[in-house]
């Protein structure tokens, strides 16, 4: 689980990708995704994924992108069981070749839209998609509390420790007991946490009202995102492209293995 | 808080001392409206801040002139950048884009931390987050600092580099300071006032030198730096009328020595 | 009691936090921890109950090796204080969240009971008994913290920063506990960077920087090394940088009392007097 949220995690970078404007960044992440919907053919799935592989060479975050589609593989390999599983249950299915690879084919797509995801969130900074956000029209409210959450998600991870520490330094075992005790177990730890929780977003109501949140309607912002020639070339050409793979699939009669 | 009359000029550096739960925090909070608008309760009386009556104007008007900065330094920053964190609070008042861009780089270069301005929030330590907080709040050109115990959670080093910054905003500056404290050896030789509470009420309120001098604080929960302790003593055992001072840093006491000694 | 034989830590992230520790702490001792905000300090404590095993090297509670221990067992042994203890509350009243500890440990219900009206009587909280914990002021929920730890009766008790934030009377009265545990038999290990509070307390000082231990002395010796305490970069206490610096009087660095210093002050003075 964990090197799939490392693959994940926003680091900030200064190639071409990253400088993209996010929004053109956000369109490229779901035209590979919706390129993948639209087949199943194992050739396509492959050459949606090489491009992101290449997406993510070219932003020089290779590895933690491969990192990510590999921590993902217990996911897949589950979808896979359950996908085939619920294909036998059907009327008058068997088991046969065609059946595994259909399966598999659809757990290959999965790897495709993972992986697509991952290069959106490896090359843009929380704060850019909160500007992306902002600048859709997005109310501001929600802008923030994404911002809050990433801002604060470390802080209680690290609350959260420091309270399992002192509890077990008072003895607390939690890796003893049967499902029920072990529930009864964590309520040393939940407890504290959210009366920190709470706590903490008295303090932050504070501190937020000294500066002055929701003091104007309308707010002003100190960046703003502005589309340059490169994000227009490159959002272009990905439309283009998406649009030679819909022909592709509707309008041609060359099978693709 | 009981009956309680104040007058703060500007300029002046105000130490507010006492036990904790005396009442500092919330006498702190009066000065920029979050008392009464922002807590439950009764207020009796008038508070004004620069001629503005704090029960007629909303916490958004008074922070304009007088800043609070907390205790706790995560508790106070909201955004993922030092710089989108100093133009917080002037995004929030619609501020147009230049002026943003002008204070931020002023709030920057007057606490000294123009290298921080593309850093993350989580990478900061202690000190600096303070600083940036700091920062954040003079964006705002505040006549007022309000600080409530600001080193609380510091190591001694970062406290005192923190306190040299705020030392520094009351004398290049002009900003008034008002702030609550338990460190104050570090304070007592700058401030011009010191305001000790006890229970609500305002026991001692005048010149640190003087206050130290004649009161016993001790019983108010306030801690009297060593060196006061030693002027004391010295006092006791030398005649008193060869020691008309009373010095409250080290530098101070070494200082008149040298001078005695030279004499 | 303690022992610390090479230990390193690093943790997960690749910061290396322990870089050779080597340490001795005997039964009924009083050990100060200081250094920086990163020197290991806090990292250090949480060695002492197995919270952190060491990477490499061992740490020996009593004979005992932590590897080979759980945290409940040793903590019955080590009691740590942490910082922000007051986060850890969750019980409806003071009694329970005492108890809590207690029954993890097993104590049969007679002990327990007699373990918690000495606790409680200790730490002067006895009116609150059946109080939230939640409901009581910051000086009380430090006190309930140490009540908790208290109560089981640990033979090593560990505080982590204890007068953060503290005013001179809580000070004082965390100095008064301290010496009374120590009394008791309790081996007591302080992390802080109050100097003048350790400077009070007088304990053996364990100077830390970068993960190494760099001086290990009585305080009258560490306390009184400005060059080192800078090096840590902590503050000498007041008595300190003042005798220091009055060295053209003839007077060194020392850890006296007010009196003390001000009658050597006055000797010297009336001396220069008495020649003018």
């Amino acid at each position: 689980m964990s090197t799939i949220l490392r693959g994940l995690q926003f680091y900030p970078g200064k190639t071409v990708i990253h400088k993209l404007d996010p929004r053109v960044k956000l369109v490229i992440s779901l035209l590979l995704m919706a390129t993948a919907a639209l087949y199943l053919e194992v050739t396509i799935i492959s050459i949606v994924i090489v491009i992101e592989a290449l997406l993510s060479i070219v932003a020089k975050v290779f590895s933690r992108w491969a990192r990510t589609v590999y921590g993902a593989a217990p996911l897949i390999i589950l979808v896979f069981i359950a996908n085939f599983l619920f294909k036998l249950s059907m009327p008058g299915q068997s088991l046969s070749f065609q059946s595994i690879y259909e399966s598999l084919q659809l757990a290959y797509r999965l790897v495709a839209f993972l992986a697509s995801f991952s290069i959106f969130f490896l090359t843009t900074t929380p704060e850019e998609l909160g500007m992306a956000l902002t600048k859709m029209k997005v109310p501001y409210m929600y802008t923030f509390a994404f911002i809050s959450a990433i801002r604060f998600t470390p802080i209680l991870a690290e609350e959260l420790q420091s309270i399992v520490d002192a509890q077990k330094s008072r003895g607390l075992e939690l890796e003893k007991g049967n499902i029920i005790t072990r529930l009864r177990r964590y309520i040393p730890i939940l407890v504290p946490l959210m009366v920190n929780v709470l706590r903490r977003s008295y303090e932050l109501a504070e501190a937020i009202e000294v500066k002055c949140f929701g003091a104007k309607k309308n707010r002003t912002y100190l960046k703003e995102l502005k589309m340059t020639t490169k994000d227009w070339i490159t959002l272009s050409a990905s439309i283009v492209l998406f649009t030679v793979a819909i022909c592709i699939r509707y309008f041609s009669r060359i099978s693709i293995p | 808080m009981r009956e309680v009359n104040l007058e703060i000029n500007e300029g002046e550096f105000v130490i507010l001392a006492g036990r904790s739960g005396c009442g500092k925090s919330t006498l702190l909070r009066c000065f920029n409206g979050l008392i009464p608008h922002f807590y439950d309760g009764e207020m009796i009386g008038k508070v004004e801040v620069c001629g503005l009556d704090t029960r007629q104007h909303p916490p958004y008007i008074l922070s304009q002139y007088a800043g609070m900065v907390f205790q706790n330094p995560d508790n106070q920053l909201f955004a993922l950048t030092v710089e989108a964190d100093i133009a917080f609070a002037l995004e929030n008042l619609s501020f147009p884009r230049d002026e943003i861009k002008k204070r931020v780089n002023q709030a920057l270069e007057i606490m000294g931390i123009e290298e921080l301005r593309d850093k993350s929030t989580l990478e900061l330590s202690g000190g600096q987050k303070q600083k940036v907080a700091i920062a954040s709040i003079l964006a705002m050109h505040p006549k007022i600092l309000l600080l409530d115990e600001p080193t609380s959670s510091l190591d001694p080093f970062s406290a005192k580099q923190l306190i040299d910054t705020i030392i520094d905003l009351n004398e290049k500056h002009r900003i008034t300071i008002l702030i609550a404290e338990h460190r104050l050896e570090m304070l007592l030789p700058y401030a011009s006032r010191i305001i000790i509470i006890d229970n609500g009420r305002v026991v001692l309120d005048g010149n640190p030198r003087e206050i130290l001098e004649k009161h016993d604080v001790i019983p108010y929960g306030v801690s009297v730096p060593r060196i006061v302790k030693v002027v004391t003593h010295l006092k006791k055992t030398l005649n008193n009328s060869l020691i008309p001072w009373a010095p409250l840093s080290v530098e101070e006491f070494v200082d008149i020595i040298r001078r005695w000694e030279k004499k | 009691m303690i022992v610390f034989e090479n230990v390193e830590y690093v943790y997960p992230n690749g910061f290396k936090a322990l870089n050779g520790i080597n340490l001795e702490v005997n039964s009924g001792e009083v050990v100060a921890l200081m250094g920086e905000n990163g020197a290991g300090k806090t990292t250090l404590l949480k060695h002492l109950n197995g919270l952190l095993k060491p990477t490499s090297g061992r740490v020996l509670i009593d004979g005992v090796d932590t590897r080979h221990s759980t945290v409940a067992s040793l903590s019955r042994k080590v009691g740590i204080v942490f910082q922000n203890a007051e986060d850890m509350f969750f019980s409806p009243t003071i009694q329970e969240e005492i108890e809590f500890a207690l029954n993890n440990f097993h104590f049969p219900g007679d002990v327990i009971k007699k373990r918690v009206d000495w606790a409680l009587k200790f730490m002067e909280l006895e009116e609150y008994r059946e109080k939230s914990p939640f409901l009581l002021s910051g000086g009380e929920k430090k006190r309930l913290a140490l009540a908790i730890i208290l109560a089981w009766s640990p033979d090593i008790v560990a505080l982590d920063e204890p007068t953060v934030g503290q005013d001179m009377l809580q000070k004082e009265k965390m100095i008064q506990i301290i010496r009374q545990a120590n009394q008791q038999g309790k081996t007591i290990i302080i992390s802080s960077h109050d100097v003048e509070f350790i400077a009070e307390l007088k304990p053996r000082i364990i100077l830390m920087s970068k993960g190494r231990i760099v001086r290990d002395g009585p305080s009258e010796e560490v306390l009184t090394d400005i060059p080192v305490l800078q090096e840590c970069r902590l503050l000498p206490p007041q008595i300190v940088s003042l005798t220091s610096k009055l060295d053209f009087l003839g007077l060194k660095p020392k850890l006296a009392r007010p009196e003390e210093v001000a009658n050597e002050i006055a000797r010297r003075v009336r001396h220069l007097v008495n020649y003018s």
